[in-house]
């Protein structure tokens, strides 16, 4: 089953074209990663998956229902409301730089949304939250404010906050990218253990080997299009010269 | 939230209606609301107690007592005491109130006080008459009798023109500190404001020449004559009881208090106002 | 007058000061909160409204605004003022002047937070208002709060400008006793009543400062 599919995306800032149409979906329980050259469009378009930018053309579905779209008279069409909140509670994103409220608790920050949005019991909720914490191995951290942790607990806590909505799919955009070298390997790992446990996640990312090794398909974007698209080792062993040159620089 | 916004109009409008339909609909007069500065001792003050009174705030509470109206104090800022009386916010404007000068803006009661305008200063001044106070410094309070009386238009506007600068000031008190320290050389006040002012002070004096002499009256309205015409009938009935002559004494006020002269020639119009009518008959 | 009446009279001033300090804020800061949003409206009209507002509310002295507030309902509209009113004009125009500095300490706040708290809010599914009022209020609060002691400090200083309507508050009161009894001393006593009032304003202020310093933004 089809959780996401973008049809014929287009994005533009200031008429700078940052996505052209762009096409692509996610199957039930598939790690999908996106990588590319800076500023070559993944963030943007995790943004547009999210609703957190505006789509200029295209389509948007999530579990085959059109969540967003935009008519032929170029009008955007977003859902409101009730709508929109159903829509929002099908996904997870994680930031790059986290993003967690700082005036609220580890706990609170991943309790919140659970019992003040999806109205959800509050034991039940903390119990939840626990698991996830303990998944995350900061048991100890409940009652800690973020500006206590360290990047990579941070991370760690805005991915468990994340999935105490129960999301269907969950996205990350570029989750390692703000975090000390040593930091990245503990984020990676917790990650690793949710594509285990067949979570559906689409992952931005500049980890190149793990983005090979996790992925059930990977994405290579280049200049606002697909450039390629398939299984990681045809992805990565493809000869094509963009993949080429960009994977050229990282192994510098 | 616009909802929100109408409701918080709506309350805003049913406040301030009920707060001025209140104030409107006093048609029966039950209460008489005095304007006065209570910064004009002896006249109206702050006695020891912490109570307003004062020679003109006794008198109100006498008149207001005649009619059975219950007697509101109002103190005012001297400066906005047109627009408060303009407005409605006090009835009359009753604190040692020069009429000299002012005769066309307001509703004139009876004069009740034979007043003048006098300089006060230091005794070490060496100053002792009006001419010394060529090129000096003199204080006067903001919208004062005799503020107006030395600025220009005023009767004394020429003297007022040798001095070196007219400083005003919110009150007397303020301009007393300043001639104590040294910073003003004279004020230019009531006389019986003066009295009050260094009766436990020593080293000033008021100079014997005065600037004028003047009368004290209550304000009213122009278009409140009605009211005017109240007050006058009972001033003059607390001046044949008495309560007048006493209240002058209590504050020191004898020689100055002049309702009595005001009744006679009142009396005196009234009667020749009779007299064609009897000389017929 | 002895010393311990003009202590009472003062203190009955104080009363009167401490109320228009109290029912200031009270009406001022969530008024200013709305004329915040006004003012960072999307809609032209109303951000061109609270802008003007903002600028003479600022611009104009508050003891101007407070005759005019007295006796404009006499001059525009012909309504008899006085009894009530004046205590009402003075919480009135106290509240909207104070109201034009909150919006704008509001505002900057509210501007200096991060986009991606609202994003982060967003995606998690909170409303535009639970957004605000769960995560970015809270924190707002946080950052303006040296700026709105500065503000609360200032109020308890104008307090005493009531004195242009004759609202026997601390200092009208200490002007009248210091013309009746011919003495410096009530402004003396006046001034360390203001002093301490504002020494509990600012040890408040640095109670809640530190309730809030629990963690760092």
């Amino acid at each position: 089953m089809k959780l996401l599919e973008m049809n014929h995306i287009r994005k533009e800032f200031d008429g700078l074209e940052v996505i052209r149409d762009i096409s692509f979906s996610v199957e039930k329980g598939e790690v999908l990663s996106i990588i590319g050259p800076s500023g070559s469009g993944k963030s943007t378009l995790l943004r547009c998956a999210t609703m957190l930018e505006k789509i200029d053309a295209g389509e948007i579905l999530y579990m085959g229902e059109r969540a967003a779209y935009v008519g032929e008279d170029g009008r955007r069409v977003y859902p409101k409301g009730e709508e929109a909140k159903k829509i929002r509670s099908y996904f997870g994103l994680v930031f790059q730089n986290f993003n967690l409220f700082p005036h609220y608790s580890v706990m609170k920050n991943i309790t919140d949304a659970p019992i003040k949005i999806q109205k959800r019991g509050k034991a039940e909720v903390y119990e939840e939250a626990r698991e996830l914490l303990a998944k995350m191995g900061l048991s100890d951290k409940e009652n800690a404010y973020p500006c206590q942790l360290s990047g990579g607990q941070c991370q760690r806590v805005a991915i468990a906050r994340a999935l105490a909505l129960n999301p269907k799919i969950l996205f990350f955009d570029e989750p390692t990218s703000a975090l000390d070298p040593e930091l990245t390997g503990e984020v990676l790992k917790v990650i690793r253990s949710l594509a285990e446990l067949k979570i559906t996640m689409v992952i931005v990312t500049h980890e190149m080997s793990f983005a090979r090794d996790i992925s059930d398909r990977v994405i290579f974007m280049d200049k606002g299009v697909v450039a390629l698209e398939g299984k990681p080792d045809e992805v990565f062993g493809a000869d094509h010269a963009r993949i080429r040159e960009f994977l050229g620089k990282f192994n510098q | 939230m616009k909802k929100r916004m109408v409701c918080l109009a709506a309350a805003v409008a049913m406040t301030v209606s009920m707060v001025f339909g209140t104030a409107a609909m006093a048609d029966e007069r039950t209460t008489f609301t005095v304007g006065f500065d209570a910064e004009y001792p002896p006249y109206g003050y702050m006695d020891d107690d912490g109570e307003y009174t004062g020679f003109d705030l006794e008198l109100a509470q006498a008149v207001a007592d005649y009619y059975g109206w219950e007697l509101v104090k109002t103190p005012i800022a001297w400066d906005s005491k047109d627009m408060e009386l303009e407005s409605g916010a006090i009835d009359c404007i009753w604190s040692g109130f020069t009429i000299n000068g002012r005769e066309d803006d307001y509703a004139w009661s009876l004069p009740y006080v034979n007043n003048s305008q006098v300089i006060v200063v230091a005794d070490e001044s060496g100053i002792t008459d009006l001419a010394g106070l060529e090129g000096k410094i003199v204080a006067a309070q903001a919208a004062s009798a005799a503020l107006e009386l030395l600025s220009e238009g005023g009767d004394q506007a020429d003297l007022g023109a040798t001095f070196g600068s007219i400083q005003e000031f919110p009150d007397y008190n303020t301009a007393f500190t300043e001639l104590q320290a040294g910073s003003v050389d004279a004020v230019a006040m009531d006389i019986g404001v003066a009295k009050a002012q260094i009766k436990d002070k020593e080293g000033f004096t008021i100079l014997d020449e005065m600037l004028n002499a003047e009368q004290y009256g209550i304000g009213f309205a122009l278009d409140n004559e009605e009211l005017r015409d109240q007050v006058n009938e009972a001033l003059l009935y607390l001046t044949d009881d008495g309560t007048v002559s006493e209240l002058a004494e209590k504050y020191e006020l004898a020689d100055m208090v002049c309702l009595a002269d005001s009744a006679d020639e009142a009396m005196t119009e009234a009667d020749t106002e009779l007299t064609p009518a009897e000389t017929e008959a | 007058m002895s010393f311990s009446v003009m202590l009472e009279q003062l203190s009955s001033g104080m009363l009167k000061s401490l109320g228009i300090f109290v029912l200031t804020l009270v009406f001022s800061l969530p008024l200013g909160l709305l004329v915040s949003f006004g003012r960072m409206s999307k809609n032209r009209l109303l951000q061109g409204v609270t802008k003007i507002y903002i600028s003479i509310m600022r611009g104009t002295p508050l003891m101007l605004q407070l005759l005019v507030v007295y006796f404009g309902p006499y001059y525009l509209f012909g309504m008899r003022i006085g009894g009530v009113y004046r205590f009402l004009a003075i919480i009135i125009g106290f509240s909207i002047n104070y109201a034009a500095y909150f919006a704008e300490i509001y505002r900057s706040g509210i501007e200096s937070m991060p986009v991606g708290q609202y994003e982060a809010a967003t995606v998690l599914g909170y409303s535009k208002a639970q957004c605000f009022v769960r995560i970015i209020f809270p924190q707002v609060v946080k950052r303006i709060l040296p700026s709105v002691t500065n503000e609360v400090i200032t109020l308890v200083k104008d307090t005493s400008l009531s004195f242009s309507l004759a609202y026997a508050e601390m200092f009208t009161i200490a002007k009248q006793i210091a013309a009746a009894q011919t003495t410096f001393m009530p402004f003396v006593i006046a001034g360390v009543f203001y002093y301490v009032f504002n020494l509990v304003v600012a040890v408040a202020m640095e109670k809640i400062e530190k309730k809030l310093s629990y963690y760092d933004a």
